[in-house]
């Protein structure tokens, strides 16, 4: 289903009844991330998961946007819908972060929160981020004179080559810039709701010790680690996110 | 023989640009270029609105690869002459041109498939495939087109039409007109194709919701009934006076979906049936329908297509409640995607075929419309 959200087409996804889990999904993905946990435990949830403006099916926001604009959207995107208060939210790396900055300015209220293999902790990787910048100095230093596209193209190689998203989704390349520059540590450290946080023992692109961090600054958290060397635990080890979850949630 | 000159024209300002993008690389450029009678000139409209010509933009890897830009930015925007006869002009010191013989509409939606392009292609008096202007413009206001199958006795389920900005207006008058309507409702932008933003509802709420995302995309808005146990189904059609009906398709869906954009042109193309009950994979072909049934489907959509004024091509889109077993009109597509080519060829028209008839056709309508009389004697100048 459509609905129109700040004048933005939005795409969702309702399924199941009871009490509202909000799911929030990553940088570069959309809400069908969330389909095996979605099948999991709409029998018990109702499950609200769209996809963020410039994701999946909705449309771009018509200027960059930053943690807060996706803040103020989700909030109206629940009203919109006129949907029950959220019980907890379930957000997937850069949905980890706006779920954090949602809840600690007040912009989203709710009873739990999940994160899975969370970012927003934006200065515990000094050599990606050395790399991501040797990358823009280099790639524009020796592509200014290809046209536009292959120009494109290459820099868009060159940062997946670093392990950057910057260019997973062009459109949103001063969105992105304006996302990681959002470092949540504080805004975790005023979060008072328990939370569960589970982060993969080898993701390749949210390290161990950034769920860790997140647990020392979030007085009421857990923390789970799972063994995987992916960074969407929730589709590589649903059956024991869905059990971590099932069970932090009753 | 001398080779026609076809230009085949595709892209355009549309939500639908890159499924005429498919349209017409794999439909119509290839099936022409096989037929091995013309000369076939691919006329990419960007999503800009520029024009391009050149063999490479033939090249599906062109548009799949992501590297169309760079190359448009290597030539030069095509310009039209229309003196009389209808020309490409590739400018530079030393332009070349080339008189084009028939056109070939690939487009879909709007600035194409709704007449704005027959309309030049009229003027600039070159033969061109499919629809002519009149019936193309009508045939893609789905609220005209019901309103012209109503007044000549053809069934369409119970709706309401209205203007984007008097539902922003005033949206209690307008959700007073629907009211008499009865639940579940189908939400459709008038003059989108391919399914976009359009939503089945259940209730007020539902509706609401769908009609500002059918208004965000449309100026005109469309709120029918549902049909009860429905059997969907396709009717492509081609002729001018002497029309020919290929298959009637049925959609592989439940009663409560609806073919929407990826069921149309991303989950297609699975063939898992042969002999002659070929599926498309989202599709039954031909329908299984009682023989009365499948008659009345097929007078169904020459009604409509001879009611809208179609020429050359169309799909006609029809609704069957499968208990009253009553046939409704849903909407005509004056330029199928992809030409329907699967269906004709199920039928016994190979596509090469099929591009083949369309160029005659063409050529037929274009020699009938030069002899219609466009001169009157009249004073008026000396009276004046």
């Amino acid at each position: 289903m459509n609905v129109i959200v700040d004048d933005l087409d939005i795409r969702y996804e309702l399924k199941g009844h009871g009490r509202l889990l909000l799911l929030l999904h990553g940088w570069g993905d959309d809400h069908q991330t969330y389909i095996g946990l979605m099948s999991a435990l709409e029998n018990k949830y109702q499950l609200a998961a769209f996809d963020l403006p410039g994701f999946g099916g909705s449309e771009p926001p018509k200027q960059p946007w930053n943690l807060d604009n996706y803040a103020e959207l989700t909030a109206h995107f629940i009203e919109k819908l006129g949907l029950n208060p959220i019980y907890a939210i379930i957000g997937h790396s850069n949905g980890g972060a706006l779920a954090i900055r949602a809840l600690a300015t007040g912009v989203l209220k709710a009873n739990k929160l999940v994160l899975l293999a969370s970012a927003g902790i934006r200065n515990s990787q000094p050599a990606k981020r050395v790399a991501t910048k040797s990358v823009a100095k280099v790639g524009k230093a020796t592509t200014f004179w290809l046209p536009e596209a292959r120009r494109q193209q290459l820099r868009q190689k060159l940062y997946g080559s670093v392990g950057s998203d910057m260019l997973a989704v062009p459109a949103l390349e001063e969105t992105f810039k304006r996302t990681v520059k959002q470092d949540v540590q504080a805004d975790a450290s005023l979060l008072k709701l328990t939370t569960l946080i589970i982060n993969a023992d080898h993701d390749p692109a949210i390290p161990l010790k950034d769920g860790e961090r997140f647990h020392e600054l979030i007085n009421n958290s857990r923390l789970e680690v799972v063994p995987s060397p992916s960074h969407f635990i929730h589709q590589t080890n649903t059956k024991d996110v869905v059990s971590l979850i099932e069970d932090f949630l009753t | 023989m001398k080779k026609l000159a076809v230009a085949v024209i595709f892209g355009s300002r549309s939500t639908e640009h890159d499924v005429s993008i498919i349209t017409a690389i794999s439909s119509v450029i290839r099936p022409l270029e096989l037929s091995g009678k013309y000369i076939v000139y691919p006329v990419y409209i960007d999503k800009g609105g520029r024009w391009f010509s050149d063999p490479e933009l033939a090249s599906i890897e062109l548009y799949t690869k992501g590297n169309l830009d760079g190359f448009l930015s290597r030539l030069k925007p095509l310009q039209l002459k229309m003196n009389g006869r209808f020309e490409l002009v590739w400018p530079g010191l030393r332009p070349k041109s080339v008189k084009i013989d028939v056109a070939f509409p690939a487009t879909h939606g709007t600035h194409g498939e709704d007449g704005e392009l027959m309309g030049l292609l009229e003027m600039a008096n070159v033969a061109y495939v499919g629809c002519d202007m009149p019936a193309s413009a009508v045939a893609m206001d789905k609220a005209l087109c019901k309103t012209i199958a109503l007044s000549e006795g053809i069934l369409t389920p119970k709706y309401v039409w209205f203007y984007s900005i008097d539902f922003s207006r005033d949206n209690n008058a307008v959700l007073s007109k629907l009211s008499e309507l009865k639940y579940p409702l189908f939400v459709k932008p008038v003059h989108l194709g391919s399914s976009i933003a359009i939503a089945r509802v259940s209730n007020p709420k539902e509706l609401i919701n769908a009609i500002e995302v059918a208004a965000h995309y449309d100026d005109k808005v469309l709120v029918e009934e549902a049909v009860n146990d429905l059997i969907e189904v396709t009717v492509p059609i081609i002729g001018n006076d002497k029309l020919q009906v290929a298959l009637v398709e049925q959609p592989l869906l439940k009663s409560q979906d609806f073919f929407d954009f990826d069921s149309k042109y991303l989950h297609g193309g699975k063939k898992t049936g042969g002999g002659k009950d070929v599926s498309q994979g989202y599709s039954k072909l031909p329908a299984d329908l009682p023989s009365k049934l499948y008659k009345e489907a097929e007078a169904t959509a020459l009604a409509v297509y001879k009611a809208i004024g179609c020429s050359g091509i169309a799909r006609v889109d029809l609704l069957i409640d499968g208990k009253t077993k009553k046939v409704y009109f849903n909407e005509v597509n004056p330029l199928p995607g992809s030409l329907y080519a699967h269906n004709w060829r199920a039928k016994g028209l190979s596509n090469v075929k099929l591009v083949d008839e369309l160029i005659d056709l063409a050529l037929e309508r274009h020699k009938s419309y030069s002899k219609l009389a466009t001169g009157f004697k009249s004073s008026y100048l000396k009276q004046y």
